[in-house]
């Protein structure tokens, strides 16, 4: 059957590309649906050669979003690299400032991206449909928003010295302590941090109890899932076992960091230069997985702070204890690790070590080839860093998995499931696109944070009939 | 003069996507202060009449910097193929859905300085065309140029605004 062909191309940047490509029939039904990113590759080559200790630095200029999670997975590969324990103090203060990267990037996705459509509807005027309309229809709320967000900045800023690209997380540990004024300074705007998730989570369910039937259906589909967990199968956030869950629930890999090479895999697909990762065991395509807080709160057993845990159950009830499959519940597992970083930041700061100056192990031997992988959950979902070196220290060697990388069949799936539900190739309307994005949106992608050049691509879906004519167009 | 902010983003490991901090280097330079080093922002030693920041993107809370200031100045690369090299427009307040990204555009940035604070500053884009985007430091040589001439506009721009 001759088919036609939508291209959304939503997104504004030269590199990391994405667009969404939907086949359609000459009745207009969705025949086949892909989306396509650009990969990150570039990086990679661009930092060999470089020395190791130099990575915390460089690979978080990848995002001015997420740079915290790139510094500290960086930090750790380069510790294992250098063969160095670093102190307990330094850990904590690490997954601080990691807590606060969790709490401005959950945030700012939830209000920026995600309640839109949730609180404003996916048909909305695209001219309200935006963190403005949420302004005007609670501005209260939206203040607190932005007040949240410039909380977890804050952490960052004063553990780093800056609020984007850090300078702190170093090969053996971290720069400099922290100290008693900047504790209790983030320890005094806590409280009103905690109240704003707290209403966003109330936003989020009442919007999902109200809302069930699109809740359940909307790019629902059986996986299997990805996180790191303690020692006690609990949710963490900065270290752990990687564990891999089945589609069912039951257990199919848990595996320390260092030998994910011996686990995770990646396909290739024509269409597409990001590569697909699968768990090696199960195979390609049953070894799909879903990272970031719907991949992490299927995987754990439990969380470690109360008040998250009190949602955590409520979580588990929503599929009967089984794996949560519907993608619009990553907005609420979003809040969910909100409150839970919230929590865990007083955690760390009532910590008898949070003030200690051990912060750094000896510099390691000049002499150090060798490799080292570190892994840490961004806030999008596990990230890998793996490097080798020669015995200068000089890089050789960097693979980098990426939490967008590794929910690319995910994003895949999630769009075209929705593509076949709701857009109809003979009636196109904003509205049934906004879906389609909203369906990658769920996974928050990192695709295009490295550049920012101004050279405006509109959203633009064609219609190309099968003889290469453009039957149809819409842009915004 | 109105206090006016220049503020210039983008990404300096990826060549010409890091012009406006050669733009910001060279104004800063010739307002007698010291350039920025890699990674600083510049915030620190805002207060004045005429400031000078570079960041990574414009994100949210930017806002409430901004707010602060009667005229903003926002410095990008751009790669319009039907624009002046060197393309400087006035930008409005606008808000457009987001599809994926946290990042803000000018208007964006505008429009929620608007929505949030009811400020409503004079903004400008002065965008520099960018060649080579590739993992690298430094500008192409024509990016290069472009940003010396940029900073020289832009001085012009902040103390006689008819003329841009």
């Amino acid at each position: 059957m001759a088919s036609r062909k939508i291209t959304i191309e939503p997104v504004t940047r030269i590199e990391g590309h994405g667009r969404v490509t939907i086949y359609v029939n000459d009745q207009g039904e969705v025949e086949e649906s892909f989306f396509h990113v650009d990969e990150f590759r570039g990086l990679e080559k661009f930092c060999e050669g470089r020395l190791y200790f130099e990575m915390p630095q460089i690979t978080q200029r990848i995002c001015g979003i997420c740079p915290v999670s790139h510094h500290l997975a960086a930090a750790k590969a380069c510790d294992a690299v250098a063969r160095v324990e670093i102190p307990r103090p330094a850990k904590l203060l690490r997954e601080l400032m990691h807590m606060g990267q969790l709490v401005q990037s959950h945030g700012m996705h939830f209000f920026h991206l995600a309640a839109p459509d949730l609180l404003l509807g996916f048909d909305a005027d695209p001219a309200t449909r935006n963190v403005v309309g949420i302004i005007k229809a609670n501005p209260e709320l939206a203040l607190k928003a932005v007040a949240l967000r410039r909380y977890g900045q804050r952490i960052i800023e004063r553990l780093g010295g800056k609020r984007v690209h850090p300078n702190f997380a170093v090969v053996g540990g971290v720069n400099a302590p922290l100290s008693p004024k900047d504790r209790d300074e983030i320890l005094a705007d806590h409280a009103e941090a905690l109240a704003t998730t707290r209403t966003a989570v109330d936003i989020a369910k009442g919007w999902i109890e109200a809302n069930q039937e699109t809740v359940s259906a909307f790019a629902s589909f059986p996986s299997c899932y990805m996180g790191l967990v303690d020692h006690e199968g609990g949710l963490h956030m900065y270290d752990g076992e990687i564990r891999v869950k089945g589609a069912d629930g039951k257990l199919l890999a848990q595996f320390r960091p260092e030998y994910y090479l011996a686990h995770v895999a990646e396909h290739v697909e024509s269409w597409s230069f990001l590569k697909f990762p699968y768990l090696r065991k199960a195979g390609w395509p049953q070894g799909t997985y879903r990272v970031g807080p719907l991949g992490r709160l299927n995987v754990v057993d439990k969380i470690g702070t109360p008040l998250a845990q009190e949602e955590f159950l409520r979580f588990r009830q929503i599929n009967g204890g089984k794996p949560v499959e519907g993608s619009l519940y990553y907005h609420y597992a979003r809040l969910i690790e909100t409150v839970y970083a919230l929590e865990r930041i007083t955690q760390l700061l009532d910590d008898r070590d949070i003030l200690s100056t051990d912060v750094c192990a000896p510099a390691p031997a000049a002499k150090i080839p060798g490799q080292g992988v570190g892994v840490i959950e961004a806030p999008r979902g596990t990230l890998f860093h793996d490097y080798s070196t020669d015995e200068d220290g000089r890089l050789t060697r960097v693979n980098l998995i990426v939490a967008t990388g590794n929910n690319n069949w995910a994003m895949n799936t999630a769009s075209g499931l929705v593509a076949r539900a709701f857009v109809n190739g003979n009636r196109l309307t904003e509205g049934m696109l906004n879906r389609v994005e909203a369906a990658i949106r769920c996974y928050d992608p990192c695709l295009s944070c490295a550049t920012h050049a101004l050279g405006k691509m509109p959203l633009e879906i064609t219609l190309v009939g099968p003889d290469g004519t453009v039957l149809d167009r819409i842009s915004r | 003069m109105p206090r006016t902010l220049v503020i210039g983003f983008g990404n300096i490991d990826r060549a010409d996507d890091g012009a406006a901090f050669a733009v910001i280097n060279t104004l800063r330079r010739r307002l007698g202060r010291p350039p920025l080093g890699e990674g600083e922002t510049g915030w620190e030693e805002t207060g004045g009449d005429l400031d000078t920041v570079f960041l990574h993107q414009l994100t949210p809370e930017t806002a409430e910097y901004l707010v602060a200031y009667r005229r903003i100045v926002f410095v990008d690369a751009h790669v319009l193929e039907n624009a002046p090299e060197i393309h400087t427009f006035p930008v409005t307040p606008d808000f457009e859905p987001a599809a994926f990204t946290h990042h803000l555009t000018p208007a964006m940035m505008l429009g929620l300085l608007k929505a949030l604070y009811g400020a409503e500053p004079e903004g400008r884009v002065v965008s520099i065309r960018g060649y080579d985007f590739d993992f690298r430091r430094g500008l192409s040589p024509r990016t290069g140029e472009l940003a010396a001439k940029a900073a020289e506009l832009i001085l012009g721009l902040v103390e006689n605004p008819v003329q841009g």
